[in-house]
């Protein structure tokens, strides 16, 4: 995808990403709500048709607080064009969703897809429209190209990614960490360290959410990223590699000092196949003094956990700190977001779905959608003083300075079948990897299989 | 029942009226799709392409329709059985209770939930931590009343440290020990709330006539002790079982102390030292129910607790029809209960245990909800069965609905044996 | 618990289901005992199993009225000693969610019509079998009977096309057409075979009284189905209630019924038992209301095949 050529600078870029990050989060003496966020500009930054007596349905995986937020900013839509809105929560799998309404000739107008291989294959069946004028002027202005180009497929631009996360962040208990002695890692091997310190001091140090295949997806791909650069990552993401190739073994060896000891895992690799995502967060934060575990590794939204599931307060009682590097590479920044298309199996989107996408693609509706909090815009332009809170503008300040250079969820580019569902492709190939670390050719063997039916080669 | 015979004549569209509306119903739903399905089992992904029987070879060799296969098969084994012979079960043993219909219902109860709520039901009750799901609470309850549990079950080594963990548990001092020099055995990972009670750790005092140590917790909070030092803020380990041993017999034990020191006497005197292993057993968990051999089993767990009051409730009408008097002419003819069960009772529910039994297994080939909700993402590959694959395979991005087609055609294959029966039933009640 | 008191009690005769026409026969003092202490023992089980059997359901009533962070941290059993952990936030939220409130009227709209649906049609589909001349009756009832027992997945692809042909893909009335269909077999031949057995007489007169076909149904047949048509009524309603798979496909996802709408809810990136554990709660509600008021109905249905 992305070149990556001047890596010095950018190492330096990602450094300083990730201490951005590392000062918000760790520096902010509270992460609630009570700071004075939620400025917005005030004026219009984008001319919306007059769309009364149209509707539009729109669908994505967001349920809860999370789906309130988002319908803050359908609200203004509806307001601003006169159309009417709907939202359909679409349950996990989007791509089972819409295929499912699409067979039935009755899909919702506007989809979040969370991953671009779900949005190329959407693509390749027909069943979203290219953006027109008015979305890719928004694009233009608020997007980096490495932005755009994620939404885009074959040089045809179909989406708009309105939504990010920060994948790179280790989120750990302030408590199990001064009980312990130990201070953030830098390095892999400094976070090993870390981690058979914390053991000996009575915490178990890591809390792995196995049972969700996609979290350990994420762990390889931020160890992978670092170990052997962007260029290999993209390479992986579009199979030019095999996955039996030599960097996959050193990346899944890397892991292994964590998988393959049962001591460094809350319930060691059996427990950990167990724990479902949001259940990590709470055995790393619902006890205070002597949590089950001491660090928690997965995006920004812990947060949102934390928040809703445990007392902790972010800032004191959570901290986090940067997906450390490996083997002397750079610092990994990976990435995830959620991009709206249009859905039209007949080719042209209408004007009302261009409208939508064309006011998700503007700063006016990031600032609404981000003053509840919760909410990471990959938005260039919009004002960042409509974050609620120093932690959230952290995250994002550090996402828009590293500019194109981070790299994008590897699982979520490559086809569903592969990277997001349950029970094969790589998520089964790396919990198959956690539950017998041993066998690191029999995980090879079993992705690469995979990769190439997925792949269709 | 006597068809053919009590016919009122009616005028033709008067027929039509009462009969069609039902009719094309059930041809436009029912039977067109049948007939759609066979067809369509016969074509590509995209449903341009004649590939003859090759979607049905794909669920014979794809790894992941076998494995749903699979599990269909245990499922129909298992379930209907297990089912029907707890409802047989209560049903025998609710027939002369007073309270019988309380306790039925509450059994028969189930049957009224949706397979989403029956699902939630038991994703709560299947829940690891045990505590927090009940199923483990129980299974660790009953574990740890018979074996006790251990009192430093996170107590470990270091891994570089003076003792090595051997393959029954206990942890060995290679090193052979000498009397008069106090024995320092350091252990560590015991979390803080364990070490709330423990007192400050001792050097054990020096005795050239006794082999004594110390075994304690070395770590001290913030991390500012030494490694293998008894630093002053450090706990001591109390209860654990020393023991010398030489040439693999134990010649000396003794317990540590509140302060962590034990002593053993002269013959202990260039053995080696070993902490038994009771007091480092890790404690028991519960069952993984949701992990990858369970979780058929535990979801058919719930299944049985849905549909043991139906098999119970035909199993006791069949019961009161049983004639009375042949059973207590049995007993008058000295048989045992049991017997007077096996030999009488049980063949004269033959009948009523097959119907049930075939309700089910047809039930049973249909099941999706349970399964889509119970498992997990991580044992949902595991847990598997032809009605979920369907769905799987007939909608979203990677859909082949040939194959999917193909599974509606199985499924419909396994109940045609049933459709056959029923029918001759039919025909032989009307023949009469 | 309670086994002293029930063993205390004296052997009752009458409990002991239909009396056997031989009356009881003399029985030594020792097999007195040893069956009376049989009975303690046999009650002692029966009430452990119907304890087994409550608990799952009340693990999920006592888990709807726990915080999200009380069911994060401790088992459900903890608020039994600790009536501090009550609190009706999960419902008061759920309930205030519109999405979940409208989805209530969905199942609603879902369930009522294609009960009545199925009961209209099958009754008079069922009549027509049982007592109307027309060719081939028989060979058209066997393939009724055929029916009963076709799985629901094979018509998941076809009626996905259909309905998208005929624009009814993604909605209530789609839905309702469908659960009609495939609760008409066995309402046909439930209701079939109960008509059957109405004394020719009684409608022989009412036809000598100068009825017609439709008379004799609304009048004579119809009055006397009911306790067939209760129980036809109740399982249906039951099952199009409780349904998933089907509204998961047809129903509109704007506006689903409430299976789906807690489906959707179980996700990923949250452990949302605070709304799937009320919600699922409130779907049980109607049908254990149903179940404890027609009990004796509910049996007779399953007494003749009423299952999916």
């Amino acid at each position: 995808m992305r070149g990556s050529g001047r890596d010095s600078r950018r190492r330096a870029f990602r450094a300083a990403a990730a201490v951005t990050v590392t000062a918000a989060l760790t520096l902010t003496a509270c992460g609630g709500d009570e700071d004075t966020g939620g400025q917005r500009s005030g004026e219009v930054t984008v001319e919306l048709p007059d769309l009364s007596g149209q509707h539009l349905e729109v669908a994505a995986v967001w349920t809860g607080a999370e789906q309130e937020n988002f319908l803050r900013v359908l609200d203004e839509f509806e307001a601003r064009t006169g159309a009417t809105t709907s939202y359909v929560p679409s349950g996990d799998n989007v791509s089972q969703f819409v295929g499912t309404k699409i067979a039935g000739g009755s899909p919702p107008d506007v989809v979040m897809v969370p991953q671009p291989g779900v949005l190329r294959e959407f693509a390749e069946n027909g069943w979203i429209a290219p953006v027109g004028d008015l979305v890719q002027e928004q694009l233009d202005r608020n997007y980096t190209q490495g932005w755009q180009d994620l939404g885009a497929a074959d040089g045809v631009q179909y989406g708009v990614y309105v939504k990010a996360a920060n994948k790179s962040l280790i989120w750990y208990s302030t408590a199990a960490f001064d009980y312990a002695g130990v201070q953030p890692p830098e390095t892999w091997d400094d976070f090993v360290d870390t981690a058979w310190t914390l053991w000996e001091s009575g915490t178990t140090p890591m809390s792995v959410g196995g049972a969700d295949g996609w979290t350990l997806t994420d762990w390889f791909e931020n160890i992978y990223l670092s170990e052997s650069g962007g260029e290999m990552y993209d390479r992986l993401a579009a199979h030019e590699i095999p996955w039996t190739d030599q960097s996959v073994t050193d990346a899944l060896t890397t892991l292994g000092q964590l998988f393959g000891e049962d001591r460094l895992m809350e319930g060691g690799a059996d427990g950990a196949l167990q724990t479902l995502f949001p259940d990590s967060v709470t055995q790393t934060f619902l006890d205070l003094d002597s949590p089950d575990a001491a660090m928690v590794f997965e995006a920004d939204f812990v947060g949102a956990n934390i928040t809703d599931s445990t007392d902790a307060v972010i800032g004191e009682d959570a901290q986090v700190f940067p997906f450390p590097s490996v083997d002397g590479g750079p610092l990994p920044v990976v990435s995830a977001g959620d991009a709206a298309v249009a859905i039209a199996p007949d080719g042209e989107a209408s004007e009302a779905q261009e409208a939508l996408l064309a006011f998700l693609a503007s700063s006016d509706a990031a600032e609404i959608w981000a003053e509840p909090g919760g909410f990471i815009s990959p938005n260039k332009s919009m004002n960042m003083d409509a974050y609620p809170n120093d932690v959230q503008r952290g995250i994002a300040e550090a996402l828009i300075e590293a500019g194109d250079d981070f790299r994008f969820d590897l699982s979520d580019q490559t086809p569903a079948a592969f990277g997001g569902t349950t029970g094969q492709g790589m998520w089964q190939g790396l919990q198959n990897f956690l539950r017998n670390p041993e066998d690191i050719q029999g995980a090879q063997e079993y992705l690469e299989s995979q990769a190439a039916d997925a792949y269709g080669d | 029942m006597e068809s053919g015979k009590a016919v009122i004549r009616a005028r033709p569209w008067a027929v039509a009226c009462f009969l069609l509306p039902a009719l094309v119903l059930l041809g436009a739903l029912v039977i067109y799709p049948i007939g759609y399905s066979i067809q369509r089992s016969l074509f590509d992904a995209s449903g341009d392409t004649f590939v003859g029987l090759d979607n049905f070879q794909e669920i014979f060799s794809n790894d992941s329709i076998r494995h749903a296969l699979r599990n269909n098969l245990i499922w129909i084994v298992v379930a209907p059985t297990v089912a029907t012979g707890l409802g047989l079960i209560f049903a025998v043993l609710t027939e002369r209770i007073r309270w019988a219909t309380a306790f039925k219902l509450v059994v028969f109860m189930p049957m009224a939930i949706s397979m989403l709520a029956a699902g939630i039901i038991f994703r709560l009750v299947y829940e690891q931590d045990p505590d927090r799901g009940v199923a483990n609470a129980m299974l660790t309850t009953v574990h740890d009343t018979f074996s006790g549990t251990s009192t430093w079950p996170d107590a470990q080594p270091r891994p570089d440290g003076p003792l090595t963990v051997q393959d029954d548990g206990s942890y060995l001092l290679e090193q052979p020990v000498t009397a008069g020099t106090p024995v320092l055995l350091p252990l560590v990972a015991v979390p803080q709330p364990e070490l709330s009670d423990a007192e400050p750790a001792a050097t054990a005092a020096t005795d050239p006539g006794q082999v004594t140590g110390t075994v304690w917790m070395d770590f001290t909070r913030g991390g500012a002790g030494a490694e293998g030092v008894i630093d002053p803020e450090e706990k001591a380990l109390s209860g654990i079982t020393v023991e010398a041993v030489r040439d693999g017999e134990v010649v000396a034990a003794a317990k540590t102390g509140d302060d962590g020191t034990f002593s053993l006497p002269a013959e202990a005197d260039g053995a080696q030292l070993r902490l038994a292993s009771d007091s480092f057993t890790a404690p028991y968990n519960g069952a993984e129910w949701l992990g990858p051999d369970l979780i058929t089993p535990a979801i058919i767990g719930a299944y049985v607790w849905m549909w043991s009051g139906f098999a119970m409730v035909l199993i006791a009408a069949g019961l009161a029809s049983v004639p009375r008097e042949t059973l207590e002419a049995a007993r008058v003819d000295g048989a045992n209960e049991w017997q007077v069960f096996r030999r009488i009772t049980v063949p004269l529910l033959g009948p009523v245990l097959g119907v049930v039994l075939v309700t089910l297994m047809i039930n049973v080939l249909k099941i999706f909800d349970l399964v889509y909700i119970i498992a997990p993402s991580s044992s949902q590959a595991d847990a598997n069965v032809l009605a979920l694959q369907l769905y799987l395979s007939s909608f979203g991005t990677g859909a082949d609905q040939g194959v999917g087609s193909a599974i509606a055609v199985l499924l419909l294959l396994l109940v045609v044996p049933v459709m056959i029966v029923n029918l001759r039933r039919l025909r032989r009640e009307n023949k009469r | 618990m309670t086994a002293t008191l029930i063993t205390a009690q004296a052997p009752d005769p009458s409990a002991a289901g239909p009396a056997p026409k031989t009356g009881p026969r003399p029985r030594s003092l020792a097999s007195r005992l040893a069956s009376l202490a049989a009975g303690g023992a046999v009650r002692v089980v029966l009430v452990v199993l119907a304890v087994l059997w409550l608990l799952p359901t009340a693990g999920l009533l006592v888990s709807s009225f726990r915080s999200p962070r009380d069911i994060a941290s401790t088992g459900w059993w903890e608020a039994l000693t600790d009536p501090g952990q009550w609190t009706g936030a999960n419902y008061d939220a759920l309930l205030g969610d519109d999405t979940f409130t409208s989805s209530i009227w969905t199942t609603v709209a879902i369930t009522v019509p294609s009960t009545v649906l199925v009961v209209v049609l099958g009754a008079a589909a069922a009549y027509a079998f049982a007592w109307l001349e027309f060719p081939g009756r028989d060979y058209w009832f066997l393939l009724v009977v055929a029916l009963l027992v076709v799985p629901v997945q094979v018509a998941l692809i076809p009626v996905a096309k259909l309905f998208n042909a005929l624009g009814i893909f993604e909605t209530t009335f789609g839905v309702i057409l469908f659960h009609s269909a495939f609760g008409l077999p066995f309402a046909v031949f439930l209701l079939r075979n109960f008509f059957a057995e109405i004394p020719r007489e009684l409608l022989e007169a009412a036809r000598l009284d100068g009825a017609g076909e439709l008379r004799l149904f609304t009048r004579v047949v119809l009055p006397l189905g009911g306790p067939a048509i209760a129980a036809l009524a109740i399982f249906q309603f039951m099952w199009v209630w409780n349904d998933m798979l089907v509204a998961l496909i047809f129903a509109d996802s704007g506006s689903p019924p409430m299976t789906v709408a807690l489906q959707q809810q179980m996700r990923q990136f949250g452990s949302n038992f605070d709304v799937l554990a009320p919600g699922a709660f409130l779907t049980m509600l109607i049908p254990l209301a149903i179940f404890f008021a027609f009990q004796r109905q509910f049996v007779s249905g399953v007494m003749s095949g009423a299952v999916k």
